[in-house]
């Protein structure tokens, strides 16, 4: 008898945890359902004026963010080699000794292709303390059909072209990606004439504040 | 002997009920599980459809972009950006026509309002024109976009699909 009440009692114990584990299970797909009914993004209107507003102070503030900077501020930028868009080979540790920009950017960036005209007028503005950038594409390219190769080689020549970029322009961004932690873009390092990493930003960032970090690798390491 | 076999059953029971407490159903699988974290697109649903043999019919196939991006439409404004498109591999027994996308809302980045956009946001739907043949098949796809949020923009990627067609 008493066995009788100690197996009932298990199997009432068991059968509750299971209804328990189904309440469980059934509360949290509900969540996951209304989760996914949530509120969707909401567009910046197309109007101009409206846009330019409503945008303006919430890049200044992520830009202020360290999620807008890199791991590799105040290290030694990696070396790397690559080639230009006629073939030469370019190794960041030829332009040691000069205040240097690599922007990472891609033809399908948007937001790089509103830094860019910066990058060119800043070029000019401060050439005459050696200031040096480099244009590294993350464009995809096909190395193992030439023929398709050529024509993306030629794509990023136009679309610099068309950009005015009087800087010069390396490809495969793809084959440094791991060394610079590359996952979005832009991304643009700003490196002393030690060729020390003193300042990066991710994502368009505000005019003065590219400004701010080119005059940070031009005086960085000045004396030295 | 008889209480020891009574023992081993209330373990054995209370092991399966904690079990399925621990346990996470397949379609709840964690984030970090999942190999298709990194995506920024999801494919929705349907995961399964039942049509009728020999005739076209149009399945709508629904996509979630993560909140906060944005993905270029299937006919950007500009030659340079990445269109989204749909890549099916069509099985025996299965006919696809057609997949139209939707049109693109117009988007432009707060610091150039100049540069005109077209992307989809939130969730967006495809329609498949699909003509199967009697018996079940695994349409496996792939959408190729490239997402960016208000101030960067992401490498292309490539969201996994598949949709079981069963047909009568």
């Amino acid at each position: 008898m008493r066995r009788n009440v100690i197996v009932l009692t298990a199997m009432v114990v068991a059968l509750a945890l299971m209804i328990a584990a189904g309440i469980m299970n059934y509360l949290e797909r509900r969540s996951q359902r209304s989760a996914l009914k949530g509120p969707q993004m909401t567009l910046v209107p197309d109007d101009g004026t409206a846009a330019a507003g409503a945008g303006s102070p919430a890049m200044a503030d992520e830009t202020a963010d360290d999620a807008n900077t890199t791991p590799l501020n105040g290290k030694p930028a990696p070396n790397f080699t690559l080639e230009d868009l006629n073939g030469k080979k370019v190794s960041l540790a030829s332009f040691k000794g000069r205040p240097l920009v690599v922007d990472f950017w891609a033809t399908w960036c948007a937001p790089c292709k509103v830094e860019i005209p910066w990058f060119e007028k800043l070029h000019d503005q401060y050439a005459g303390q050696g200031l040096e950038i480099l244009g590294v594409s993350a464009d995809d390219l096909d190395k193992d059909d030439p023929a398709k190769m050529f024509t993306e080689k030629r794509d990023i020549a136009d679309f610099a072209t068309k950009m005015h970029m009087n800087y010069p322009i390396l490809i495969d961004a793809e084959a440094v990606e791991d060394l610079y932690k590359l996952d979005a873009f832009p991304t643009t390092f700003f490196i002393d004439r030690t060729g020390k990493i003193v300042a990066s930003t991710v994502g368009l960032t505000p005019r003065d504040v590219i400004e701010a970090d080119i005059k940070k690798a031009i005086g960085a390491g000045a004396s030295s | 002997m008889r209480r020891l076999r009574s023992a081993l059953g209330f373990v054995c029971l209370l092991a399966a009920a904690l079990t399925s407490i621990a346990q996470k159903l397949p379609w709840q699988s964690s984030d970090s599980s999942n190999p298709n974290s990194s995506q920024q697109v999801r494919y929705l649903y349907p995961q399964q459809v039942t049509l009728q043999a020999g005739k076209s019919q149009t399945v709508d196939l629904h996509f979630r972009i993560e909140n906060g991006l944005h993905i270029n439409s299937h006919t950007p404004l500009q030659k340079s950006l990445i269109r989204t498109q749909l890549m099916v591999a069509e099985p025996q027994g299965v006919n696809i026509s057609a997949v139209d996308f939707p049109p693109g809302s117009d988007y432009a980045f707060p610091a150039d309002p100049t540069q005109k956009l077209s992307v989809y946001s939130g969730e967006f739907v495809l329609k498949m024109h699909i003509t199967p043949q009697s018996g079940d098949h695994l349409v496996q796809a792939s959408l190729r976009y490239q997402a960016c949020d208000m101030h960067t923009c992401f490498p292309p990627r490539n969201a996994p699909m598949a949709v079981d067609v069963i047909a009568h």
